[in-house]
Order: structure tokens, then C-alpha cells, then sequence
């Protein structure tokens, strides 16, 4: 046999191995969406539009979204703040840094549903470590009720949340940081530039890809957040803590109203993909 | 002053971060009256370990950790097979727009596709069994593994391939022999995201494995949160148990978790 001659048994060439997995998403992924479509216009009187008239009235769609954006925003917020904080600290070369790395990372790699029961655990407002700590301190912990009111059920989850993902953007922001050229920030030490000028004027525009990547990543996990939320409030108390797609889920698996909870969904899809189509426009604007 | 904030802040960090994931193994392992004792026990406490023994005893547990692993093991293995293939053809034959399109599948939130899925597997009389949660565990890693697996092949010069093939290899005996054995790190890494990513997942375990013998690890922990709020030791001990295999996956993600995590868009 020549190196040259055709190899046995015939194998389909190395450009069709991609056919498997295509047919694989064209199936469970595709087919689905688009399946999802022919759902969203399904209504009582056969199929139509009624389902996307409807969301427009919907008063708790409307303040779910609300309270979507407000999870997504505060989020953000708090996980990006601590995140640049953790990854500037870590920055800089000490012994053990790669030991203190590792640990930091812990959360975001944990089940959401332990994580969910780890809070549940810790902050129950009468016999939570926190609350007990709390009150053996001296301190009044009568107003800390956590999950269990409206006025604060928010703000825990999405404590929550900061606690399980701030990680990622530690992570994220880190490796941003690392990858960053050397020189420029010499050159500016050197010309008498103080910290915080570097830090304005260099770093974070430096930073900016990354920063949008991270930010994108959170962002469009944070607009679907479902499993922690669930399992911490249901959605309470009343419907404080309610998401898109928690009442998604609500509207196709206890009222059974698929068509509706189809449409919904697509929704959300294009909320993701309008803010995820904006932050990709930040990233191709290089900085000068 | 400024010599001792940053070891401070580190110190902070480091106990926001650890004392959770600590009071949750304790609680676990504390007798029911030192698991409510005020003010808190952080140390001195008798340990027990009848929580597990309980947890194990019922039979559904082992069923769930079985479930679990079976489902995440399962669609790991397959996602891996066809994704590598479909990678490594990507790598030797750019077509960016379609690797793109794959991509693109992953960035569709679960909960558009779970009522097509779920109507789609109850047509093929799939419904509450393992089998579910592997097919649709192993199109939702399938993109990852692609794109990850790619930017892997992309770094191995593809004259090694070549030079194997002129001594008359195949070119799957090449990539077999010669370039897969290149990038088992990455291999690994990547089988430790598809694992901890089915591991961990809830939303479709939870609508389309609702029976005993087909739920996995996560929803039979979040049935127990709401049943028995007050069992805290079978709470915690099922928890711990539930991120132990975490930290096993997680050192074989180290290198790679930036890249994993960011789907390469930032080198790490």
C-alpha cells in the first residue's frame, strides 16, 4: 500500500465531521425555537397574535420585567464594583496569591440550588446563624427579616446572586488585567502620574474589551436567573421577587398556558439580544 | 496604613467567600441542638454524622446521586464525541459563519426551548426518564465543547497531523495518535465544565424529571427545602454532598477557566 492510496474502509473527510453536531442542534436547539414560534401563536380561537397583544396589558408581566431589570441592574452593579475591587487587589504579585485565586472562585462553581440552601440556612431570620449572631451582639434584628418580607426580599436575592457571581468578574476582570501591556503604565509612573489617574485614564479604558464581556456574560445569565430565586422565594412574597421567567414557568406549568408562556419567552430572547447586540457594539469600539 | 488595607480587604473577601460554604459543612455535622444554639457554634460542637447516615438511608437519595451522575457523566461523553469531531473539523477548515451559528444556539435562554423540548420528548414517550436529561444535556454543552475544543486544535500546527499521515496514517489515526494526545488538558477541561454544567443544572432536571427514579441530585434537594423546612441536617448534608464532586471537577478546570468561562473572548 502507497501513503498515497485511498484509506479502508472510505471515511467521510475531515470537513463533513461537523455534520453530527449540526444535526444534533438543528434538532434540540433549532427545531425547538422555531417550534416555539408555531407554540406563542397558539390561542383559544386557533392561532394568532392575541398572545403578544396580551403581554402589553399584563400588569404582572410588565412588573416582572421590571423586576428583572432591577435583579439584572443591582447585580451588576455590586458584582462588577467588588469584582474590579478583588481583581485590582490580586493584581499585584504576593506570596500565596494563586492559594487566595482559587478560594475566591468557590462560589460560582457551586450548585445554584446548594447555594440557595446555604442562604436559606444562614439568613432564616429566627434561627439563622446570621440574625443569631446578630442578636447575641446586642443588635436588634426585629426589622432583618431577609426573604421573609417585601420591603428586603429583593435586596437578598440579589445579595445572593453578588455572593455566588462577584467570582466571575473577579475572574473575568483579572485575567483582563494581566493580559494588559506593561509599558504604557511605566511610561505614566515615570511622567509623575498618580495612582488614580493611571487607574482613570489608562486601566479602564484598557480594560473596556474585557469589561464588555464579562459585563455581556452576567448580563444575559442575570435576565434569565431562575434557580435560585425559585428555591429562596418562589417569587414572594406576593410577587416580589417575581422574574420573567419564573412567571414564564408559572404561566406554562401551573396555569398551563403555553402559548402565552411561549410567547413571553420570546421576549426575554429579544431583550437579550438587543442588550447583548449593544454591548458587543461598545467591545468593537477600541479605544484610541 | 496602606500596607494594611489590602491584606485586610483579602481577609474580608476571603471570609465572605468561605464562612457560607464552612457554616453549611458544620450544619451538617451538628446535633439538632447545636444546630440552633444561640449565640452560634462556630467550632466546639459534638460532630455526628447521622444526618448522612439518614440521607443515605433513604433510598431515594442514592437514586438521585445515581441519576445525577449517570445524566452528567452520559451527555459529557457524547457532547464531547460529536462536538471534538465537528471541532476539529472547524479548526482544520474555518467556516466562521458557521461556528458562529453554533455558538449562537448556546446564547438562547433555557426557558424558550424547555416547552417545545418538554412537548418533543413527551411525543417520543421520553418524559421523566434519564434519557431526557442526556439528550438535552448534550445539545446544551455541544456548542461549548465545539468552540472550545477548537480554539485547542487551532494552537497544534497542523504539520504534525500531516507528517503522521505521509507514514500512512489516517487522518483519524492522526488525530487520534498524534493530536488529541496534544490537547488532553484542554480535553479534560472542557469534560470538567460539561460535567460541573449538568451537574449542576436545575430548571430542565426539574420539569422533565419529576418522578422519584428519574430526579437528579438539585431537584431532590429543592423538594426537601420546601417540604421539610426545618430538617436543617438532611438539608446541609445533601448540599455538601451535592458540591463535593465540584471541587473534585474544578481543579481540572483551573487552567482553562477563563477561557471556559469566557468562552475565549478574554485570554487568561
Amino acid at each position: 500500500m502507497t501513503p498515497h492510496s485511498a484509506p479502508w474502509p472510505p471515511t467521510p473527510g475531515p470537513r463533513a465531521w461537523v455534520l453530527p453536531a449540526i444535526a444534533v442542534l438543528a434538532l434540540l436547539s433549532i427545531y425547538p425555537l422555531l417550534f416555539a414560534i408555531e407554540v406563542s401563536l397558539r390561542t383559544p380561537a386557533g392561532h394568532g397574535f392575541s398572545n403578544f397583544t396580551r403581554l402589553v396589558q399584563d400588569r404582572f408581566f410588565l412588573v416582572a420585567l421590571a423586576q428583572t431589570l432591577v435583579y439584572t441592574a443591582g447585580a451588576l452593579v455590586i458584582e462588577f464594583t467588588l469584582g474590579l475591587g478583588l481583581a485590582l487587589l490580586l493584581h499585584r504579585e504576593f506570596r500565596g496569591r494563586q492559594v487566595f485565586r482559587s478560594l475566591l472562585l468557590i462560589p460560582m462553581l457551586l450548585p445554584p440550588v446548594v447555594v440557595a440552601v446555604i442562604w436559606r440556612l444562614i439568613l432564616n431570620p429566627e434561627f439563622g446563624v446570621l440574625n443569631g449572631t446578630l442578636r447575641s451582639l446586642g443588635v436588634p434584628t426585629a426589622s432583618l427579616t431577609w426573604f421573609g418580607s417585601e420591603r428586603t426580599a429583593m435586596l437578598s436575592v440579589i445579595l445572593v446572586d453578588a455572593w455566588q457571581w462577584t467570582p466571575f468578574m473577579f475572574l473575568l476582570l483579572l485575567a483582563g488585567l494581566q493580559g494588559l501591556p506593561v509599558e504604557p503604565f511605566e511610561a505614566a509612573r515615570v511622567d509623575g502620574a498618580s495612582s488614580l489617574q493611571i487607574f482613570r485614564r489608562l486601566t479602564l479604558p484598557m480594560l473596556r474589551p474585557v469589561i464588555a464581556i464579562a459585563v455581556l456574560l452576567r448580563t444575559m445569565d442575570l435576565l434569565r436567573v431562575f434557580d435560585q430565586i425559585f428555591i429562596l422565594t418562589q417569587g414572594g412574597p406576593g410577587f416580589a421577587t417575581e422574574t420573567v421567567t419564573l412567571y414564564i414557568y408559572r404561566t406554562a406549568f401551573r396555569y398551563w398556558n403555553f402559548g402565552y408562556a411561549a410567547a413571553m419567552s420570546f421576549v426575554l430572547l429579544a431583550a437579550t439580544t438587543i442588550i447583548a447586540r449593544a454591548f458587543l457594539r461598545l467591545l468593537r469600539e477600541q479605544p484610541a | 496604613m496602606k500596607r494594611l488595607l489590602q491584606p485586610l480587604l483579602l481577609t474580608g473577601a476571603l471570609l465572605i467567600t468561605l464562612l457560607p460554604v464552612y457554616w453549611l459543612a458544620t450544619l451538617s455535622l451538628k446535633r439538632e441542638v447545636d444546630q440552633f444554639a444561640v449565640p452560634p457554634i462556630w467550632i466546639r460542637f459534638t460532630p455526628t454524622l447521622a444526618h448522612y447516615r439518614d440521607i443515605f438511608l433513604e433510598r431515594s437519595f442514592a437514586t438521585y446521586l445515581l441519576n445525577s451522575t449517570v445524566a452528567a457523566g452520559v451527555s459529557t461523553l457524547l457532547a464531547l464525541g460529536i462536538g471534538t469531531a465537528a471541532a476539529y473539523s472547524l479548526a482544520r477548515f474555518p467556516r466562521p459563519g458557521l461556528a458562529f451559528w453554533i455558538l449562537s444556539t448556546r446564547m438562547f435562554p433555557p426557558i424558550v426551548s424547555v416547552i417545545p423540548l418538554l412537548l418533543m420528548l413527551r411525543w417520543a414517550k421520553l418524559l421523566n426518564s434519564i434519557v431526557a436529561l442526556i439528550i438535552v444535556y448534550t445539545a446544551f454543552n455541544l456548542p461549548f465543547v465545539v468552540w472550545m475544543m477548537r480554539s485547542f486544535f487551532a494552537e497544534i500546527p497542523p504539520d504534525l497531523e500531516e507528517a503522521a499521515m505521509l507514514d500512512g496514517h489516517t487522518r483519524l489515526g492522526a488525530l487520534w495518535r498524534v493530536v488529541l494526545p496534544l490537547v488532553r488538558p484542554g480535553l479534560a477541561a472542557t469534560a470538567a465544565f460539561c460535567l460541573v454544567i449538568g451537574w449542576n443544572e436545575f430548571l430542565f432536571a426539574f420539569l422533565v424529571a419529576q418522578t422519584d427514579a428519574a430526579m437528579t441530585l438539585p431537584v431532590g434537594i429543592a423538594g426537601r427545602v420546601t417540604q421539610y423546612e426545618i430538617k436543617w441536617g438532611a438539608m446541609s448534608a445533601g448540599g455538601v454532598v451535592a458540591m463535593l464532586p465540584v471541587f473534585v471537577f474544578a481543579s481540572a478546570m483551573q487552567k482553562y477557566l477563563v477561557r471556559g468561562l469566557s468562552l475565549g473572548a478574554v485570554k487568561g
